[in-house]
């Protein structure tokens, strides 16, 4: 298995090459200049302000210039500054990252809390009420936009009853207690609507598993049901639960940009929307190689778990 | 009400508080705001103040980005030289007084003793020139900051508290441009931390700012100004910035009571909002944040002169066919007013002698067009995607452009890629808007005078008699000679038609009516004012 981990991370290497040229390419075809955004577009010196700040910036050079200093700098976790706020890059997406983190890694567990025992009850009780239950709430989960159930939880619990805050974030560090009030609503938006694919996605492993026959064999044997169903048929009907959860939380953490404009909650998603809105170009390409690089672990440790899961997994 | 009635203050009789009580359930009920009821209660210390912007600040530096008066917390940390009124007359700030030579070629002014940066450092003469300078270079500062001191040639030193302009061209309204946005003063000992902790000379301290969270700011205990008893100001312990972009978000957070005072709320959400809580929450509408218009491109392409024979015309054309009712009511949902020229009724600028540009006359329209070479090539319009009333504007005046049988197309943009349409003249029409516009040279020298940076880019639009007028009205003293002046320039625009203005942008601003006294917008919103907005607020409860 380490040999394998390792491998799998000797493979990040080109991975992430290629998403550096990428994303470099990208930002570079985006039309429109930071340059003169910061320049602005009244006085006579525009030409003079444009060349100072090409020149400060290293803009006036060949992109594969710019490319290949960016990149051996980047090899040493330095992404320079951003240059619309002049902080480090890496102040920036530090100050942004706890916060997504926190709010995926919750949201995402709020569905699994969720989806998991009702996706396994209703492929167990097939056809029963707990199954009709689980079926319309997770269509109605896929069918409701996530923002309209944002603003509806808002209204309900923060306008009409009052029991939430409506808006805002409050680091955990700084104040558990207070963090969770802010935490609890955008986390459940997130989680009702994960729950509900991943609900589905349960309940359909689980009827796949259920019909193999090594669960007739199980029973036949005269172990018990709970057995059968949480110590051998769950954990194989995980497998693809856990793979889709595992990218549904490599793409929270890539940040949901309407759900943190409507919970003012200041992840990283927004803060790299409003890069390429500005075109700030140093803080779009650490961004988007900081998000390939949390996609790539997650799907690395995705595919370690199948292992904790199924030991008969090879790696190959 | 005079002195002594206000500083009995809290020791009033029950007679006068019930009666106070009914005046106030009384402007309550008739969803009037409570600012006569709060300049009857005494001001007090403390509090802070939970501020919910549509934006927020781009970065720390005052000089080297744009502060938005009217949407960045940050800007309670700036100050300046001259402040206005709520009659936009400047007033004293850093400045204690100053005047100007007769040929207008030199501006001196004297500086209030005891003023101070926040970091303690005194404000002298040569660190406003210091100031100056810096926002002069290139290097450091915006090109809007800048262009308003561009007549500055250089600045001498008198003494400690006397610092001198003097300018390349006569100006009669240098010291308006003076005012705090955007010649804001630093200090200079802090440049070093400008982008991480700034220390200027507001009437608040900067504390800490992640962008799009929260910009904590603190009381500027050695601000210069005092009120009428000589208590210091402003009157809150601090204040907290907390940019919500969702305008509803903003709503939602005044009305569950996690914000006490909010700007923008929508147009579509202000009557209802006025109708329906106006007994609880005020709301402070703003005259005239900035002025709507479509520019047309007269630099090249269907609209230009240069490559159209028939261009007049057609932008005649164009501004037959669209309906300025039409726009008041959809976009702006009835509030502020339609303009005919950049000053709204609410301006000392404002005038009635303005010739309106072309009535809304379908049919005209459609002649014209008919008639006009390049009437039936495609037009595009371009709008910026971060102001909704553009966008929407810019949608309205692309349906009305077809109903008239143009082959107009849309394309809402994000800045950048607009200001690279712009400068290419690769659009025909943009919805856009101007504001921070104080004097009215601000406008017309930057934006209609023929040999401005920002006309030649955009625009190009040339009109001798007008470039005439507008040099003219620099070196006249009078006001009222300049509002006439202007007003003659604004008719040859809306003649000529290198812009047809459209409408004032309103701004409408509530507040928690239980908790934030004292507080009144003016005419671009919260800060800028001696007598108004932030300084003179405070938190009762």
């Amino acid at each position: 298995m380490l040999a394998y981990t390792l491998r799998r991370i000797a493979q990040l290497v080109p991975v992430l090459l290629l998403l550096s040229v990428a994303v470099f390419g990208f930002v570079e075809a985006l039309p429109g200049s930071i340059v003169d955004t910061l320049v602005g577009t009244e006085g006579g010196d525009i030409e003079e302000a444009r060349k100072i700040l090409e020149k400060e910036y290293g803009l006036d050079q060949p992109v594969y210039v710019r490319y290949a200093k960016w990149l051996y700098r980047a090899v040493q976790f330095d992404f320079g500054k951003s240059l619309v706020t002049r902080r480090p890059i890496s102040f920036e997406l530090l100050s942004r990252i706890p916060a997504t983190v926190y709010l995926a890694v919750v949201g995402i567990s709020l569905s699994m809390l969720i989806a998991i025992p009702l996706g396994t009850f209703a492929a167990v009780r097939r056809n029963s009420g707990v199954d009709y239950t689980a079926q319309v709430s997770s269509l109605a989960g896929i069918s409701i936009p996530e923002f309209w159930f944002a603003i509806l939880c808002v209204l309900l619990f923060s306008l009409y009853l009052g029991w939430l805050p409506s808006s805002g974030y409050v680091s955990p560090f700084e104040d558990f207690w207070g963090s969770l009030q802010f935490l609890i609503l955008p986390a459940a938006a997130i989680g009702f609507r994960q729950a509900a694919f991943t609900t589905r996605l349960t309940r359909s492993s689980m009827l796949d598993e259920l019909s193999k026959e090594y669960v007739d064999t199980a029973r036949s044997m005269g172990l018990p049901e709970r057995r059968v169903i949480f110590r051998y048929t769950l954990r194989n009907a995980m497998i693809p639960t856990i793979t889709i959860s595992g990218l549904q939380l490599a793409n929270l953490l890539g940040g949901t940009v309407v759900l943190e404009s409507i919970f003012a909650w200041p992840g990283i998603g927004r803060a790299i929307f409003e890069a390429i809105l500005q075109r700030d170009y140093p803080l779009i390409q650490a961004g988007v190689l900081v998000l390939g690089c949390i996609v790539v672990v997650m799907n690395l440790l995705v595919d370690l778990t199948y292992r904790l899961l199924n030991p008969r997994v090879k790696f190959a | 009400m005079n002195d002594k009635t206000r500083n009995r203050g809290v020791e009033a009789t029950r007679r006068e508080f019930l009666k106070a009580t009914t005046v106030l359930a009384g402007t309550a009920l008739a969803g009037l705001p409570g600012t006569a009821m709060a300049g009857k209660k005494h001001p007090k210390r403390g509090g802070t103040l939970r501020f919910g912007t549509r934006d927020d600040s781009v970065a720390l530096d005052t000089h080297r980005n744009i502060i938005y008066f009217v949407s960045h917390p940050l800007t309670g940390i700036t100050g300046g030289l001259v402040d206005f009124d709520d009659k936009m007359q400047p007033k004293p700030a850093v400045a204690e007084s100053w005047d100007s030579s007769s040929d207008l070629m030199t501006w001196t002014f004297k500086l209030r003793r005891g003023a101070e940066y926040h970091n303690g450092q005194t404000i002298d003469a040569e660190s406003v020139k210091w100031n100056v300078e810096r926002i002069k270079d290139p290097k450091t500062s915006h090109a809007f900051t800048r262009s308003v001191l561009s007549d500055v040639e250089r600045v001498t030193v008198d003494d400690k508290q006397t610092v001198r302009f003097h300018l390349k061209e006569p100006h009669a309204a240098l010291d308006i441009n003076l005012v705090y946005y955007p010649v804001n003063l630093m200090a200079p000992g802090a440049v070093d931390t400008a982008d991480t902790h700034p220390v200027n000379c507001g009437p608040f301290k900067f504390k800490s700012w992640r962008r799009f969270d929260v910009c904590e700011l603190v009381r500027f205990e050695n601000f210069w100004e005092t009120d009428s008893e000589g208590n210091s100001l402003p009157y809150l312990d601090g204040l907290v910035g907390r940019p919500k972009k969702e305008d509803r978000v903003r709503l939602t957070g005044l009305r569950t009571g996690e914000l006490d005072l909010i700007d923008n709320v929508a147009y579509a959400d202000a009557p209802a909002f006025k109708k329906d809580h106006g007994r609880t929450f005020d709301t402070w509408p703003v005259p005239q944040v900035g002025t709507a218009m479509m520019y047309f491109n007269l630099k090249n392409g269907l609209l230009s002169e240069k490559d159209n024979p028939d261009a007049h015309l057609l932008r005649q054309a164009i501004a037959h066919a669209i309906d300025h009712e039409g726009i008041h009511q959809a976009v702006f949902n009835g509030l502020g007013e339609i303009s005919r020229g950049f000053y709204s009724s609410a301006s000392p600028w404002h005038s009635k002698d303005i010739e309106s540009w072309p009535k809304f006359d379908p049919d005209k329209a459609k002649a014209l067009r008919k008639k006009a070479k390049g009437g039936d090539e495609k037009f595009s319009i371009i709008a910026n995607d971060s102001f909704p009333y553009m966008q929407q504007s810019g949608e309205l005046v692309h349906a009305m452009l077809k109903d008239a049988g143009f082959n107009a197309v849309l394309e809402i943009l994000p800045g950048p890629v607009m200001l690279e349409k712009q400068g290419k003249g690769d659009y025909h029409i943009d919805s856009t808007a101007n504001s921070y516009r104080l004097d009215p040279d601000g406008w017309f020298s930057r934006n209609i005078l023929s040999t401005a940076p920002e006309n030649r880019r955009r625009n190009g639009y040339k009109n001798e008699k007008a470039d005439q007028i507008i040099l003219a009205a620099r070196k006249e003293r009078d006001p009222a000679k300049r509002r006439l002046m202007y007003a003659d320039v604004e008719t040859l625009v809306n003649r000529d038609l290198p812009i047809l203005y459209t409408h004032f942008v309103p701004l409408m601003m509530a507040s928690n009516r239980a908790r934030v006294k004292g507080y009144n917008v003016s005419y671009s919103g919260p800060w800028s004012y001696t007598g108004a907005g932030m300084r003179r607020t405070w938190i009762d409860g």
